[in-house]
This record gives structure tokens, C-alpha cells and sequence, in this order.
């Protein structure tokens, strides 16, 4: 009885230390809050049915993340994806896609995110959100951490050129990865 | 590391700390501005990412977790009681099939043993009562033999067999006879059992089972019930 209360003890712990950055982050990975909502709730009853393969605490964050990213890989197994190429994509794309609601430089930052490719919103997310370094991106999404630094740097230049920032000056002779 | 090496660690990982990323920003007032963008740009992309978490998101998935884990329990419980009640019947099963692996014979003298009180009775039966007896069991006597002191309808086994119970009384001390309505040997056999004397064969739809002391009279008997059952 202790065991079972103790365990409960510590995925109560778990869903109130990670459940607003899993949030945030399967909402950057699917683009819609219900769907987000529902995606993290399965990682945790998920999560909780494995509770013992859980470590160590330091790994949790990863450990959910991993879990959250396999969810919602079956939901794309089960559902057609719809992905969007944006390999030239203009500011005035961004602006277009704003809801009327959705205004400011966060609403058009979010806009440019949403636009980005997933292989260069993945990697950012996982830093920007997770906190992560690129040696641990690396591990999560099994490639090398060559390949997360030329992501990571990526990504950055798409969206700075999204939002008509800067993305020339010294940052465009630099060599990728 | 230079100006190239730094703008390039810059696009990575804006905030490292490295010690030689550290010293090139210190020396380089360029690179420092360029890094002071860059984190001006971290600070609105991480404002910007930060979007609204539902409220009472923990609460329900909490509530999820504790209502799936309650139903996971009662189905596992449901499960066990099902197991324990599976195994039972199986328990049950198992002996009884024991029970019937019993062969007619020794069912039969087991039976006999139960009410060995009827082995005393002498007073003749009513030929009537011997063919309304069969006739419950679903078997029309073609004639009734001699001298029956006992006759009742009894079930024999585990299986409860469905069977007509008989005593003859003979100068060798009381014969049972014992027709088993529902089962039918395949040859007939003598046997011993118990101190008694069997015999066991197929007649008619059933079995005629003999029990006695001594087998004097079973060939009399055998006869009897042959003319009475097969005619």
C-alpha cells in the first residue's frame, strides 16, 4: 500500500513539475491546443504505466519528452499529416497566416514557429523549450550532434529571415555545418 | 576561436559559456553586439514560445491517471475472482471426471455398500411395482423373474447414472442386481471386488451388473434378466 501511495506521491510530482513545458511543447509540435491537451495527457497515463523504468529523477524531463514524442508519432501513424514545405517563405506569409486576435511581434514570432519545417523545429524547440543541450538533442532525436548544431543554426536563419530580421550580415557568411 | 567560429557558435547556442566563446565576445566589440541581438532575438522567441498552459491542466490529468488506475484495478480484480472461479469449476471438474473414470462396476459396489440395509429384505415385491420401477426409467420388462425383494430407482455414481436398483434373495445369501439405463459396456466381464463377485454385461441399452457373495447364481440370473429385458 505504502509502494502504490509512494508512487503516486512522485507522478503527482512529475505531472506538476512537467506538464506545462510538455504542454508547450507538443502545442509547437501540432499546432493545436486540444490536440496538445489530449497528446499530453496520454504521455502521462503512459507515463505513469511505466513509471518504474524511471531512473533517475534528473533524466525526467527527457524521459517524458521522449514519450510525448512517440504519442505523437502514432497519432501521426493514425492520421495523414499535413506538412508544409517552407523553403522560401516571405514575411508576408507570416503576416497572412496572423488571425485577426493574434497580434504583436510574439503573435508573428509564433506564426514564423508554427511555419517552420519539423526537422528545424524539433531541435529548437527542445533547447528553447526543454532546455536541452545539443549532445542530448542529439540522443533523443538518434542523430549526430553535428547534425542538431546545423539544424539549430538553421532554423534560427529561417526564422530571423521570416520576420525580416536580421539574417545577412556576418551570420550569412558563416559557414553551416 | 574567431569572428567566424563565434557568429557560428552564436547561431547554435546563443547563451554558451564556454570559456574560449567567453573570451572572443570580451575581445571583439563586434561579436558582442551581434550576441547581444542574438539574445535580445532568444528573449522573444522564448516570450513567444511560452504560450497559455490550459488551466487546471495537472488537476485533470491527475484525475485522468486516478480514474484509469481505480478501473484498472476493478478489472483486475473482476480478473481474479474470474480466475478463482475458473480454477473451482476446473477443480470440480477435474475430480469429477476422476469420479467417472470409475469404472460401472465399481461405481456399482460403491453403491451397494450405501445401502447394504436392503440386503436383508425377504418379503416379496409386487411384480407391478418391478415394472412400473423400469417403466420410470424409460424400459418396458418383457417379464418379470422371481423372487425380487427390494426394487427402486437409484442414481449410481459421480454421474448419477440413471439405474434400477434390485435384491434377489438366493440360498447363497442375497443377489444385487443393478441396471445401469444410461451407459452400455462394451463386453461383459466377471470381476471381484470388495469380497464380492461381479459380473458385468450389455443388455438391452444398458448394463445388468450382478453382485454377490459367490457367483452360483449369476448364470440363473443372467437368464432371467436377459428374457426380461432383451426378450
Amino acid at each position: 500500500m505504502s509502494s502504490v501511495s509512494s508512487k503516486q506521491r512522485q507522478f503527482d510530482a512529475l505531472v506538476r513539475g512537467h506538464s506545462g513545458d510538455l504542454f508547450r511543447y507538443a502545442y509547437w509540435l501540432c499546432g493545436e491546443e486540444a490536440l496538445a491537451q489530449d497528446l499530453v495527457q496520454e504521455s502521462f497515463l503512459r507515463a505513469w504505466r511505466s513509471l518504474d523504468s524511471l531512473r533517475e529523477t534528473g533524466a525526467a524531463k527527457a524521459w517524458l519528452i521522449t514519450i510525448l514524442r512517440r504519442e505523437h508519432a502514432r497519432l501521426y501513424e493514425r492520421k495523414t499529416p499535413q506538412f508544409v514545405d517552407v523553403d522560401e517563405v516571405e514575411v508576408a506569409d507570416v503576416r497572412e497566416a496572423l488571425t485577426p486576435e493574434g497580434s504583436g511581434e510574439d503573435a508573428l514570432v509564433r506564426a514564423a514557429m508554427l511555419k517552420l519545417e519539423v526537422k528545424y523545429r524539433e531541435p529548437l524547440l527542445m533547447q528553447v523549450v526543454g532546455g536541452f543541450s545539443c549532445e542530448e538533442i542529439a540522443r533523443e532525436l538518434n542523430i549526430s550532434s553535428a547534425a542538431v548544431m546545423t539544424q539549430l543554426f538553421r532554423a534560427r536563419q529561417k526564422l530571423k529571415a521570416m520576420l525580416g530580421g536580421e539574417s545577412n550580415d556576418a551570420q550569412a557568411k558563416v559557414i553551416v555545418l | 576561436m574567431n569572428c567566424v567560429e563565434f557568429r557560428r557558435q552564436l547561431a547554435i547556442e546563443p547563451q554558451a559559456t564556454a570559456a574560449d566563446f567567453v573570451r572572443h565576445r570580451t575581445e571583439c566589440p563586434r561579436c558582442a553586439e551581434a550576441q547581444a541581438r542574438a539574445l535580445a532575438f532568444e528573449g522573444e522567441l522564448v516570450r513567444a514560445l511560452s504560450v497559455a498552459v490550459p488551466a487546471q491542466l495537472a488537476e485533470a490529468i491527475l484525475l485522468a491517471q486516478t480514474t484509469a488506475e481505480r478501473r484498472r484495478r476493478t478489472n483486475l480484480r473482476r480478473a481474479s475472482m474470474f480466475a478463482i472461479a475458473a480454477a473451482l469449476v476446473l477443480a470440480i471438474g477435474v475430480a469429477g471426471m476422476r469420479a467417472e473414470a470409475k469404472p460401472l462396476s465399481v461405481q456399482a459396489v460403491e453403491h451397494l455398500h450405501s445401502e447394504e440395509e436392503v440386503l436383508a429384505l425377504t418379503a416379496p415385491v409386487p411384480a407391478a411395482e418391478v415394472v412400473r420401477t423400469f417403466a420410470e426409467r424409460g424400459v418396458t420388462l418383457k417379464q418379470v423373474p422371481d423372487g425380487i425383494s427390494f426394487v427402486a430407482p437409484c442414481p449410481v455414481g459421480a454421474s448419477k447414472h440413471r439405474s434400477v436398483h434390485l435384491v434377489m434373495p438366493t440360498e447363497d445369501g442375497p443377489l444385487t442386481v443393478i441396471y445401469i439405463v444410461d451407459q452400455k459396456v462394451a463386453t461383459a466381464a466377471d470381476f471381484e471386488r470388495d469380497g464380492l463377485r461381479g459380473r458385468s454385461l450389455p443388455l438391452g441399452s444398458g448394463t445388468l451388473i450382478l453382485l454377490a457373495r459367490t457367483s452360483a447364481e449369476f448364470g440363473r440370473a443372467e437368464a432371467q434378466w436377459r428374457a426380461a429385458i432383451a426378450g
